[in-house]
């Protein structure tokens, strides 16, 4: 039952990962979070009226996130999204779209 | 041997908990699980394309929807108002359908929960594991007295989009200086709150655009507030002072009725003869949510917060319009967000997907005139039994004009995301 044992760790890992997201930089998780980004900001990286952060270095990406939350960074939209998250939600999201920048 | 995922996990904990007994809840693989997604639009074609997003040998999605070509409510009113083509809001299924997702182009017409079967107008039959119901709204054509379906062709509604969009602006095109337009609104909730707001912007910019500044728009409104009402309110004495004469109910005393033929209004203070009237009527949830037992007395479908599961069948997810939305708002931006967190639910009962809490967000932008885009809009989350709102924004009066121009851009930005979510 190599599959059960897979499927085991899995669930474990899901396990941990709801009881603290703060894990990992974890795709999934990342894929998660980023469903929320993908409403505005194009993932094909274009620039129609939002900013593309596909690609971004990951400390750029935190850097913004952070300066969103504590409101040094105006938009009144950021600021909300970036309130709900915490530093390894926003440290996903960097590592997430820096992947999927180097993917295209 | 392969795993039968559907049977593996409704959920991490059921998983968990079946691990800790000792005894995995695996059987032998059957065929791929199946997936039947209704409606096109700004859920349902999400929720399709984030369900089938590389699951295609785990998972077999299926879209239905009439429409080849699916022109988005959302930004209409800019076509009225000039600001957007009528092809710019006009989308096709291809990318769709290239993204592993199968498009059946015909309309839902039964839904038998019992055997998981959807029946399609043109007689086929789809099996499903979960079914997506996002059928948008109906219109309650009985809801104005005076007016019904076929006088939409003289009072448009263009509440639901495509010819009706057309129509409306053929109308407005058509009105004189100095005829009074007259928009009847319903009361909450419906589909857009600041939709009928944003559209009697947009009459007046086309108005005043074409030197038409006698014409009088007349709101005959069943609320007495709205969505972003003072910022609105401000806009329309800086941009069209004395052309918006919007009414609460203590002001005109209720809608009695609409004439089609003598294109009067009637309230209980006045009879308004008017050289067009834009009557927006009460809605509930698309018909196919209803007949399938889905909607409460409210006429819309209440769902479990955390997964846009429907509370009366765990095996069929409502998102979008017709959805019981908690504190969110029937947008198309809400519907979008639904959807993901109904992906993901999707997931992981036929796929074994991680499952993360749900996460909701909305915001709404509203043009006033050129340059002058408003905002509201929140973050929500499960909670207390409902989607509740936890951070809530919206623009204020007296904001710098560049900051209403930054809210535009921000506003054509969205559009383009959003469509590119749910079309490719």
């Amino acid at each position: 039952m190599a599959g059960g044992a897979a499927r085991a760790g899995m669930v474990l890992r899901a396990v941990a990962a709801l009881a603290a997201p703060a894990g990992a930089a974890d795709a999934a998780y990342g894929e998660y979070l980023a469903a929320e980004c993908s409403t505005c900001h194009l993932r094909s990286g274009d620039f129609k009226g939002i900013p593309s952060i596909v690609g971004l270095p990951e400390a750029d990406f935190i850097a913004a996130l952070r300066a969103y939350r504590d409101r040094s960074r105006e938009n009144v939209v950021m600021q909300t999204i970036a309130k709900s998250l915490s530093d390894a939600d926003m440290a996903a999201l960097a590592a997430y779209y820096h992947r999927l920048g180097t993917k295209r | 041997m392969t795993l039968n995922r559907r049977t593996f996990t409704t959920g991490v904990l059921a998983g968990a908990g079946a691990l800790a007994a000792g005894f995995p809840r695996f059987s032998i693989a059957q065929a791929k699980a199946k997936v039947v997604v209704i409606g096109g639009g700004a859920g349902g074609a999400t929720a399709a394309r984030y369900i089938a997003r590389d699951l295609a040998e785990k998972i077999e999605v299926t879209l239905v929807e009439p429409s080849r070509a699916f022109t988005t409510c959302f930004f209409s009113n800019l076509y009225v108002g000039g600001f957007r083509s009528f092809d710019s809001i006009t989308h096709t299924y291809a990318k769709v359908g290239a993204g592993g997702v199968a498009l059946a182009h015909d309309m839902a017409s039964a839904i038998d929960r019992a055997k998981r079967e959807v029946t399609l107008a043109g007689g086929q039959r789809l099996a499903y594991d979960r079914l997506v119901v996002s059928p948008g709204i109906d219109l309650k054509w009985d809801s104005v007295p005076g007016w019904s379906e076929a006088a939409a062709a003289v009072m448009p509604h263009a509440w639901t989009p495509g010819a009706q969009t057309r129509l409306l602006r053929a109308k407005l095109d058509a009105v004189k200086d100095g005829e009074t337009i007259v928009m009847t609104v319903p009361n909450n909730p419906y589909r857009c709150p600041p939709g009928p707001y944003e559209r009697v912007s947009m009459f007046a910019w086309q108005l005043k655009s074409t030197g038409r500044t006698k014409t009088k728009i007349v709101v005959i409104d069943a609320k007495a507030a709205f969505s972003k009402q003072a910022v609105f309110q401000e806009g329309w004495e800086k941009h069209y002072p004395g052309m918006v004469v919007w009414m609460d109910p203590k002001m005109h005393g209720g809608l009695k009725a609409v004439d089609p033929a003598a294109m009067t209004v009637t309230t209980d203070l006045e009879t308004i003869k008017a050289g067009m009237v834009n009557v927006i009527p009460a809605q509930w949830a698309g018909k196919i949510a209803r007949d399938a037992g889905l909607a409460n007395e409210s006429g819309y479908c209440p769902i479990n917060p955390e997964s846009m599961a429907s509370t009366v069948d765990p095996n069929v997810f409502v998102i979008g319009d017709a959805c019981v939305p908690g504190d969110m708002p029937k947008s198309a931006f809400s519907a979008n967000s639904q959807a993901k967190v109904a992906a993901l639910a999707v997931r992981g009962a036929l796929a074994g997907q991680q499952v993360f809490p749900a996460r909701y967000a909305n915001t709404c932008w509203s043009l006033i005139a050129a340059g002058d885009d408003i905002k509201i809009g929140g973050r929500y989350e499960a909670k207390d039994g409902k989607i509740t709102a936890l951070d809530t924004f919206v623009s204020k009066p007296g904001e710098e004009a560049a900051l209403r121009m930054q809210n535009y851009e921000e506003s054509l930005g969205w559009y383009a995301g959003i469509t590119a979510d749910m079309f490719g």
